[in-house]
């Protein structure tokens, strides 16, 4: 075996990285295929129990759409909450984040390895929901700009995934509370970002606060641009929220960085990388 | 004085639950935990009922859905509470292979891991009702309400939920780890059929014979009736029924499920332990 | 400096823990390591041997630049541990046994080809290392078999094989056969020595708590116990410290209430150690001259004891560590967990 061979360093090294820890993502997708029942069905389940509330109310058929685009996007809000924000506490149990950490690569591209492989897996599960979901239901689509559509989910995705990095680091620091806390955050985010109805119905203020999480303003931009009768029920211009989601991907993934950087150094100090407290 | 194994392995697992559901975090911050999810699910259903009404709470439709929801907790609580821990014991605690051995009875034991989400459930349960009386009009008068049927229905209705968790418990004994969990997963699913947060005249015809044969559905239609008389008149689906005939229907669709869910935990118990599953992890 | 692989200078790491909710004001602090000065030359295989909660790895976690330490440095390779991580990084590696790190759906190769990418190393090369190191591990026929699916033995190969692929300058293998059988420990410690032979700038430092191991591989060895090192030095020359005492090993009934002590205070006796089990005794002597045996034996039979065994014995590292610590490692570990 030849000493020390040539090894790729600086964004080469950034890139395959990405890509190594995108792959198991992507691959465990096709070998266990159970995320079909739990991340398929059971956001199903939730839209039908939505959609049949509406009904009950007699509700105006466009909120029918409203509730299958939303149980579509809890797809991604479960992902990042469940595989990004809690991953590296599992990382951490199993033992392979010390090896990220030993490794030379930068934990920004294990995130972003992460996250890529997470959203591509994740992407498939939320267009199966869609589709299902309008076919059981009848809800039809006409969209008003495929170019505003596409921007507004990738800016979405892009501030989403930057903030489930950017909680990752924070829970290097978690133990057996990271599975509470990501759990805790699980429906009240359902209920702020408007899952399942428009939250131009909240109070400005109420509404602003909860578009720190990209979804309320990708969910909000999304139906505005694929309903209708979305515009006017929508809470902001689509323009004025896609720049916002801008921003907010700026910030989400500046603070990721310095943050991860902030608590790898925290967490070797105090000793809690490889700690094991079940 | 020798406590029998049953009663053994009950308290035992009790005591385990609760510290395992509490002692992550100090009690204030773990009773907001408790109250805090529950309460965020029961104000999505509040934010849609008051956009499309505009605000009338006065009609009987409101206390239906915000009592079926509220009661719907012990849905979730008690099933998962009850199956979960086989997958906690074996895949992160690792420790399900020691229970196995020890001279436990292992459905009592997870019986007894159940309770403490029982309990937490019952605090949710009663902050989002009181939340609900105080603010939202609920038409609920304690002095009004019929107990008598309260708690015998909840008491059965528990008991009912253990044995649909111990169902669980056993396909999950012969399941891998995953993000989701089957607990859960069916709890959500019966929410559609159970007339939970809508009447069931409201699913499609073809759908409807389901949620007639779910113990839930008559299970909540009981409390319902028990704590609020009137609203359950408003709805058709079980009106051709008294009081004591639902509780007979209920009670009957108990002893049917804790058959079922005795021999399926026994069915699969055997499988898992010939397959050598007890101690696995998935490790994935 | 530059032959130094690794080298500390009174390395110390103090672990501060927190009581639970009822004693929150309470803070202890565990001492993990003490004043740990080592020093390492390329080529080496250096040995850490100690009991179970010695501070050995928290000595590996420090060198690895996973855990800072509180006092002193440690410099791998030339570089400052604490100070400069990036730089230490991709030099080396680490496997520890009983460890279940990668992701179990992925298979053997795919695994390793995933931390490959970690340090750089182009797939095509990886692949080519993967599957030389895999024939020599004897796990070829396993590379496509998913990792959940391995054995506790095969997964440390596995593991084994991550630590080789990368390359490094120096790895760490914290306690490598923990866990597995012997058959499989001789191969791990057979690769392990060819994969040091096969390139001289390689230095490997590894963590057991099996004297033997230590013993039969290691070139240097440090014994430590409760955070500090007693010794340091090649297993020959810590062993050739005993070589002017004599080693008894002595089975016979129970002691019948006779206290050790009593046979420790005996005229010529260095050192006694005891182990009692099933009606039976074997007592380990550590004597001045071997003339002093004659007194250990009239005292043993005054009490009833019944002579069954004696033989005498060449000292081992075991031997090592009752001279530095006055108890065998065994004994030393329950007291630790006392």
């Amino acid at each position: 075996m030849s000493n020390q061979t040539e090894r790729l360093t600086g964004w080469r090294l950034f890139i395959a990285t990405v890509i190594a820890r995108a792959y198991p993502r992507v691959i465990g997708q096709q070998r266990d295929i159970s995320w079909m029942f739990f991340d398929v069905i059971m956001p199903l389940g939730s839209v039908a129990a939505y959609v049949f509330v509406y009904r009950a109310l007699k509700a105006p058929e466009e909120y029918i759409g409203f509730v299958v685009v939303g149980g579509a996007m809890t797809a991604f809000w479960l992902n990042v909450l469940w595989s990004m924000s809690s991953q590296l506490y599992w990382e951490k149990e199993t033992g392979n984040l010390a090896l990220y950490i030993i490794a030379p690569n930068s934990m920004m591209a294990i995130l972003l390895g992460m996250a890529l492989g997470g959203m591509l897996a994740t992407t498939l599960r939320a267009l199966v929901i869609m589709v299902v979901g309008s076919w059981m239901f009848g809800v039809t689509y006409q969209v008003a700009s495929f170019f505003q559509l596409f921007s507004i989910f990738m800016l979405c995705m892009t501030a989403l995934y930057g903030m489930g990095m950017m909680s990752a680091s924070l829970f290097l620091l978690l133990s057996r509370e990271a599975w509470h806390v990501a759990n805790l955050a699980q429906e009240p985010i359902y209920l702020a970002s408007g899952f399942y109805f428009p939250i131009k119905n909240f109070p400005f203020w109420v509404a602003a606060a909860a578009s720190i999480i990209p979804l309320t303003l990708g969910l909000d931009g999304m139906r505005q641009l694929v309903f209708p009768s979305g515009p006017a029920l929508g809470f902001m211009d689509v323009r004025t929220e896609i720049a916002i989601l801008l921003a907010l991907c700026v910030v989400f993934l500046t603070a990721a960085r310095y943050l991860l950087a902030y608590m790898e150094k925290l967490a070797v100090r105090e000793g809690r990388l490889t700690e094991s407290r079940r | 004085m020798q406590k029998s194994t049953f009663a053994r392995s009950f308290l035992t697992a009790t005591w385990l639950g609760w510290q395992i559901e509490s002692n992550w975090t100090d009690p204030f911050l773990f009773a907001v935990y408790s109250i805090v999810k529950p309460i965020a699910s029961a104000a999505i259903l509040v934010v849609m009922y008051g956009i499309i009404t505009k605000g009338a709470f006065g009609d009987p439709l409101f206390p239906y859905m915000y009592l079926g929801n509220v009661f719907y907790m012990y849905v979730g609580a008690v099933m998962t509470g009850v199956s979960w821990s086989v997958l906690d014991d074996r895949e992160h605690y690792k420790t399900l292979k020691y229970i196995y051995v020890a001279p436990v009875n292992i459905p009592m034991y997870l019986l007894g891991r159940g309770v403490s989400r029982f309990i937490t459930g019952s605090i949710a349960v009663f902050i989002t009702i009181t939340a609900g009386v105080l603010f939202l009009n609920v038409p609920l008068d304690v002095t009004k309400a019929n107990w008598l049927l309260f708690f015998p229905t909840l008491l059965v209705g528990v008991i009912m939920l253990a044995m649909m968790g111990l169902v669980i418990a056993g396909i999950t004994l012969t399941t891998v780890r995953h993000e989701g969990f089957a607990g859960e997963a069916v709890a959500g699913l019966l929410y559609i059929f159970s007339g939970a947060i809508f009447p069931l005249d409201v699913l499609p015809a073809f759908l409807r014979p389901i949620g007639l044969a779910m113990p839930t559905t008559y299970w909540l239609e009981l409390l319902r009736r028990s704590l609020v008389g009137g609203v359950a008149q408003a709805f058709p689906t079980l009106a051709g029924f008294s009081n004591l005939e639902l509780f007979g229907i209920l009670l009957a669709l108990t002893i049917l499920f804790s058959f079922i869910g005795i021999n399926t935990f026994r069915y699969f118990d055997h499988k898992a332990r010939e397959r050598g599953m007890i101690d696995r992890t998935s490790n994935y | 400096m530059e032959n130094f692989a690794l080298q500390t200078e009174g390395l110390g790491r103090i672990y501060k823990i927190h009581g639970n909710r009822k004693e929150k004001a309470i803070r202890k602090e565990l001492v993990a390591l003490k004043d740990v000065s080592l020093e390492v030359k390329t080529g080496e295989l250096f040995g850490l041997l100690g009991p179970n909660g010695a501070g050995k790895t928290t000595l590996i976690k420090i060198l690895t630049t996973l855990l800072a330490p509180t006092s002193g440095r440690g410099m791998v390779a030339g570089y400052d541990v604490a100070q400069q991580p990036q730089e230490v990084r991709p030099r080396i590696n680490m496997v520890s046994g009983g460890e279940s790190s990668g992701y179990g759906l992925l298979t053997v190769r795919e695994n390793l080809w995933m931390f490959s990418q970690f340090y750089g190393v182009p797939s095509k090369e990886a692949y080519r290392r993967i599957d030389s190191y895999l024939k020599e591990i004897g796990l070829t026929d396993r590379a496509h078999t998913k990792s959940s699916d391995l054995s506790t033995g095969l997964r440390q190969k596995m593991n084994i094989v991550r630590g080789f692929i990368t390359d490094p300058q120096v790895l760490f293998l914290d306690e490598p056969t923990l866990g597995l059988d012997v058959g499989a420990s001789r191969d791990v410690r057979r690769i392990i020595r060819e994969w040091l032979a096969a390139d001289a700038k390689r230095t490997l430092l590894l963590t057991t708590h099996y004297m033997a191991e230590a013993d039969e591989l290691c070139d240097r060895v440090a014994i430590i116990n409760k955070g500090q090192v007693l010794a340091c030095d090649t297993p020959e020359n810590l062993k050739r410290r005993l070589q002017k005492d004599v080693l008894f090993e002595l089975a016979t009934s129970p002691l019948n209430g006779l206290p050790l002590s009593a046979l420790e205070k005996l005229d010529g006796v260095k050192k006694a150690t005891l182990r009692e089990s099933d009606g039976r005794a074997e007592i380990k002597f550590m004597l001045k001259e071997e003339s002093a045996l004659a007194g250990v034996i009239n005292t043993l039979t005054s009490a009833n004891v019944k002579i069954q065994n004696l033989t005498k014995h060449e000292p081992t590292l075991e031997d090592v560590f009752v001279d530095l610590v006055g108890r065998s490692m065994e004994d030393e570990e329950h007291v630790e967990s006392d």
